[in-house]
């Protein structure tokens, strides 16, 4: 494999990284701005496709007793629906944005590992694709994105859906616990000389905790997945309570994971909004402290409420008294974070971006989503309100007006530094108020169709129940949302192709990545910046205003002074790592080698039981062999003492 | 002018909008956890929903309110405006927005916690009644032991017990306490009138206890997602006032009588004799599934028939019980309710129209003079 060394010499370009496209300089970077371009490109191909089994299910439950889709097409399109969304969309899109911005707000050249960068993201993409694969070759999971045992045995889910699920799954997962690693390693050993802990921006704060979360609860669900597939591949009786095994036990395995999974999907978009909201309020962030504490607090209690989803399944009254009281307990520091935002706003100037619109309709839906978590917390009245479709409205408004509303703003944020140009803001505070509109339409009502009885999951509904006009409605909102999100991605194209060219800094934010170009050069900082503040950019440009890292009231001054990297002379010529096909060769052969767990005991391709999966495996295991040799090879010859003959 | 008229007219759309929620919140629909007939439902909609709903309003209106209020004021009038004043934090104040929502989910919690023992407690002079889940249907056993109602303690029920499918029967102003089973998946016991939700778990048993406060027939759920029938496996519980539940289970545990006589359906004559004749065919093979009291028919892997003619619904809740909406599932069960297991032995044309109107006078034939409350 031919190396194409970067060595960028202080003469500095404007954007080495952009100029001409090659397809190589994608499929083999390791560079943590195009790898988080990949995630979000990829993730939003997905919300594409998790927005399409959307709308076709609402389709069908336009009309009661309606035919459009058959149960088992439901089944399958509510299952992958949810597991799209969950962990091919938003974690994805998370990371992602994570990926590109959190290195340039820490002031480091790259992430910690970027091969292991790099394998994260085919990793995600293997996995992606191999649970996409199981609606080609004979049927999507179609139990459920919780997979309740003992649904989920042979006998139950015959076919390989299941297997899909399981694998598909375990890649994305190995790849969330890397990516996890690497931002914890990127945070704690990369930062800029004198970026404190203290100093963090609220966003990288939230990336830290949100990968120690990933860390610690990936593993748990990594195993009952794999408990999961001996059961269905070997006759493994762990969740099977036919063979003496327990099938509540996966649900506490499972929500152990899935409670703080909800986090690992809002804290990242809290941090973004916590970076927002402050630059077009022209303030810091009110109570710097009690929000990034707060979102560590949020962290460690994830870990102790996660049998609040189990209240009907006769724990016993102590053991709900308990989840019911610690879930009760996390609504503190939710609540300090939206006062704290409020109160970020209050007395600033401030810019109704449509960034900022969208911080500020993420906060507006989060508290509704937040109210409706109250009551479910409250184990009584859960029983009335859980699996009905109270529970999916109160997901949707935490995770799609809470997540998603978040991620648009962070998108247009951002979308300036990441491809140097404007999106459309007229156009983007149409698709906003489009957006708030429909999404209300589409998920209020859930509210009222579950208060009457109506149960979730389920394809089809009988007429005179009171819950037609409320489907109606929400279908026809569906619709309307999902034009939005095309305005979106009009809007996208149309501003890569002609949007008006951003500068460094075209909001007059404070941190590290809008002191740069737009989009920024592959080495980041030509200049690795010191950082006196919390706000270091603000302070550089308005030295008169600011300074204070301790709370004090400060008259500030109007007069800005521009400062960026390119201002400062004398940079050194800078060692980026290497192309490397690498970590693709790796993923590959992960992904192969699953495609062929998932059929060790079905025939394929007409051969024999298990020979087709065999051949898979070694296939898979071959270019493993391959893709480590080949990462050695690379690794050595990015090592400085290797390169010292250069 | 025009622009305050636009205005108002949003606010009387949006106030339209929001009456009319409210409006279908509280009328009295089917399954609608607002109106409550049962002591467990109705301590969590007296007791501690509505006065959280309450408290819900005033947070949303506060926090929401604030919200808004600091966006409106606050919005930036001119580009060139001064940079407004640094403010960092105020500790006071940030402890003051902590110990708020502190008190206010501490309320909540007590109030739950409250609840949640009144609803939680077991009377030891409960009426018991076990309830059994199947992929797609239930099945209750009256007069049985803990241990023949638990599919997977060994001891199997008699096949003469006492059972009906689909049709609860309770008496109204006793407790009655559900023993809570599941014979292959997950699925959840649900009748929002009476009672919140309570998995039905294989291998574990659950109970749930409560007491209908009036007769009536009260529709039901399956609250857990079971696989493919899931959507279609509903059923009724019928309350009876004490006297007439005890005429009722003297009178059902008699063996149905044999009986004759002919029914038109399909446009076809039934005979219920011929209809008897051929459920016991071992042919056809309905006893390998299904048990009817009296007959040689014993499986036990569909739901009993006994006295089917007093069924309120037909595939598990999916039909009203009328003689022609019988002939139309046993014509093709598959295009009732998909995925049901007797569709994958009964296809479209597996029995002729002669042969399922014989049958439905068959089942329709074994009924018992029973009262039916109106539906709540």
């Amino acid at each position: 494999m031919a190396i194409a060394e970067q060595h960028v010499a202080s003469a500095h370009t404007n954007s080495p990284v952009y100029e001409g496209f090659s397809w190589r300089s994608w499929l083999a970077t390791v560079d943590h701005k195009k790898i988080g371009i990949i995630y979000i490109i990829v993730a939003f191909a997905f919300f594409v496709l998790g927005g399409i089994e959307a709308v076709l299910m609402r389709v069908q439950l336009g009309a009661a007793n309606n035919t459009f889709l058959s149960a088992d097409t439901y089944n399958q399109l509510f299952t992958m629906h949810a597991t799209t969304m969950v962990f091919l969309v938003i974690m994805p899109m998370n990371v992602g944005i994570g990926n590109y911005i959190v290195p340039l707000m820490v002031g480091a050249r790259d992430m910690a590992f970027p091969r292991l960068n790099a394998l994260s993201i085919w990793l995600f993409i293997g996995g992606g694709l191999l649970l996409y694969l199981s609606f080609l070759t004979g049927g999507a999971p179609n139990a459920g994105w919780f997979a309740y045992a003992p649904l989920t045995q042979n006998q139950y889910s015959p076919g390989a859906g299941m297997d899909y699920w399981v694998l598909g799954l375990g890649l994305t997962g190995i790849a969330s616990i890397a990516g996890g690693l690497n931002f914890i390693v990127t945070v704690l050993n990369m930062r800029a000389p004198g970026m404190t802990l203290n100093r963090l921006p609220l966003f990288v704060w939230m990336n830290l905790v949100v990968s120690f979360i990933i860390i610690f609860a990936f593993p748990t669900f990594t195993v009952a997945s794999i408990q999961l597939l001996f059961d269905r591949q070997f006759g493994g009786a762990v969740f099977n309570p036919a063979q003496g095994g327990d099938a509540l036990l996966w649900q506490h395995l499972f929500w152990f994971f899935g409670h703080p999974e909800v986090y690992i999907l809002i804290l990242p978009v809290m941090g973004m909004v916590s970076e927002i909201l402050p630059t077009f309020s022209r303030k810091p962030i009110f109570g710097y402290s009690f929000v990034a504490y707060s979102g560590i607090a949020i962290g460690f209690l994830g870990f102790i409420v996660w049998a609040h989803h189990m209240f009907g399944t006769g724990m016993g009254p102590m053991a709900n008294a308990f989840f019911s009281g610690a879930s009760m307990v996390i609504a503190i520091p939710t609540g300090v974070k939206i006062f704290n935002w409020i109160a970020t706003m209050w007395s600033g100037d401030l810019r109704l971006t449509t960034a900022m619109l969208y911080a500020i309709g993420f906060i507006s839906m989060f508290i509704i989503g937040g109210i409706s978590g109250i009551t479910l917390a409250s184990s009584p009245i859960d029983l009335q309100q859980t699996d009905s479709y109270y529970v999916v409205a109160h997901l949707h408004y935490v995770l799609f007006g809470g997540s998603i509303l978040g991620l648009f703003a962070g998108a247009f944020y951002w979308f300036p530094k990441i491809t140097g140009r404007m999106l459309d803001d007229k156009l983007g505070k149409i698709q906003f108020w489009l957006m708030m509109v429909s999404f209300n339409l589409t998920f209020f009502p859930m509210h009222i169709a579950g208060t009457e009885g109506m149960p979730r999951r389920i394809y089809t509904y009988e007429a005179g129940m009171g819950w037609e006009i409320w489907n109606q409605i929400e279908t026809v909102g569906t619709f309307l949302l999902a034009l939005s999100v095309l305005m979106f991605l009009y809007n996208a194209i149309k501003s890569i192709r002609s949007g008006v060219r951003a500068s460094n800094d075209p909001w007059d934010a404070s941190t590290l990545e809008w002191m740069i170009p737009s989009p920024p050069p592959s080495y980041n900082f030509l200049h690795v910046p010191t950082v006196t503040s919390r706000r270091p950019l603000w302070d550089a440009k308005y030295p008169h205003a600011a300074g204070d890292d301790h709370g004090s009231h400060s008259k500030p001054s109007n007069v800005r002074y521009e400062y960026t990297d390119e201002n400062t002379p004398g940079a050194k010529d800078i060692h980026m790592p290497t192309l490397t096909f690498s970590p693709m060769w790796l993923s590959g052969g992960l992904t192969v080698a699953a495609l062929g767990f998932i059929y060790i005991n079905k025939e394929i391709l007409g051969l024999p039981e298990g020979t087709a999966a065999l051949g898979f495996i070694a296939i898979g295991i071959v270019m493993v062999f391959v893709g480590i040799r080949a990462w050695v090879v690379d690794s050595r010859r990015d090592s400085p003492y290797m390169s010292s003959h250069h | 002018m025009r622009k305050g008229a636009q205005v108002s007219k949003k606010r009387a759309l949006a106030l339209l909008f929001v009456s009319m929620m409210v409006l279908a919140s509280c009328t009295n629909l089917p399954a609608t956890t607002m109106y409550t007939y049962g002591d467990h439902a109705t301590r969590i909609l007296n007791d501690v929903m509505m006065p959280v709903f309450w408290m819900a309003v005033a947070v949303f209106v506060i926090v929401q309110g604030a919200l808004v209020y600091t966006v409106i004021r606050f919005r930036s009038k001119k580009p060139d405006a001064p940079i407004p004043v640094q403010t960092h934090g105020n500790t006071n104040v940030e402890i003051a927005w902590t110990v708020a929502p502190a008190i206010v989910v501490l309320i909540v919690t007590v109030l739950s916690f409250r609840v949640q023992a009144a609803n939680s407690y077991q009377p030891p002079e409960a009426i018991k009644i076990c309830a059994v889940a199947h992929q797609w249907w239930f099945e209750f056993q009256y007069d049985v032991s803990n241990e023949e109602c638990n599919p997977f303690s060994g001891a199997k029920s008699p096949e003469d017990a006492f059972v009906t499918a689909s049709d609860l029967y309770i008496p109204v102003g006793q407790s009655v306490q559900i023993q809570l089973e599941a014979a292959d998946v997950m699925h959840n016991f649900w009748v929002p009138k009476l009672a919140g939700k309570t998995y039905m778990i294989p291998g574990k048993t659950n109970y749930l206890a409560f007491k209908a406060e009036e007769p009536g027939i009260y529709r039901a759920f399956c609250a857990e997602f079971c696989g493919e029938a899931h959507a279609q496996m509903r059923f009724r519980v019928i309350a009876l006032a004490p006297e007439e539940y005890a005429a009722w289970k003297t009178s059902y545990k008699n063996v149905p009588a044999v009986s004759t006589g002919t029914i038109s359906v399909l446009g076809l004559t039934g005979d219920v004799a011929r209809g008897a004749a051929l459920f016991a065919e071992p042919k056809k093979q309905c006893m390998s599934c299904h048990i009817i009291s009296g007959t040689a028919a014993k499986g036990k892997i569909g739901p009993n028939l006994t006295h089917y003619g007093n069924r309120l619904t037909i595939a598990a809740g999916v039909l009203p019980y009328s003689t022609d909406n019988l002939a139309l599932w046993m014509q093709d069960p598959e295009a009732v309710k998909q995925g049901n297991l007797m569709g994958r032995v009964i296809k479209k044309g597996t029995l002729s129209d002669q042969e399922v109107a014989d049958l439905v006078a068959y089942l329709d034939s074994m009924k018992l003079p029973v009262t039916k409350p109106a539906e709540k």
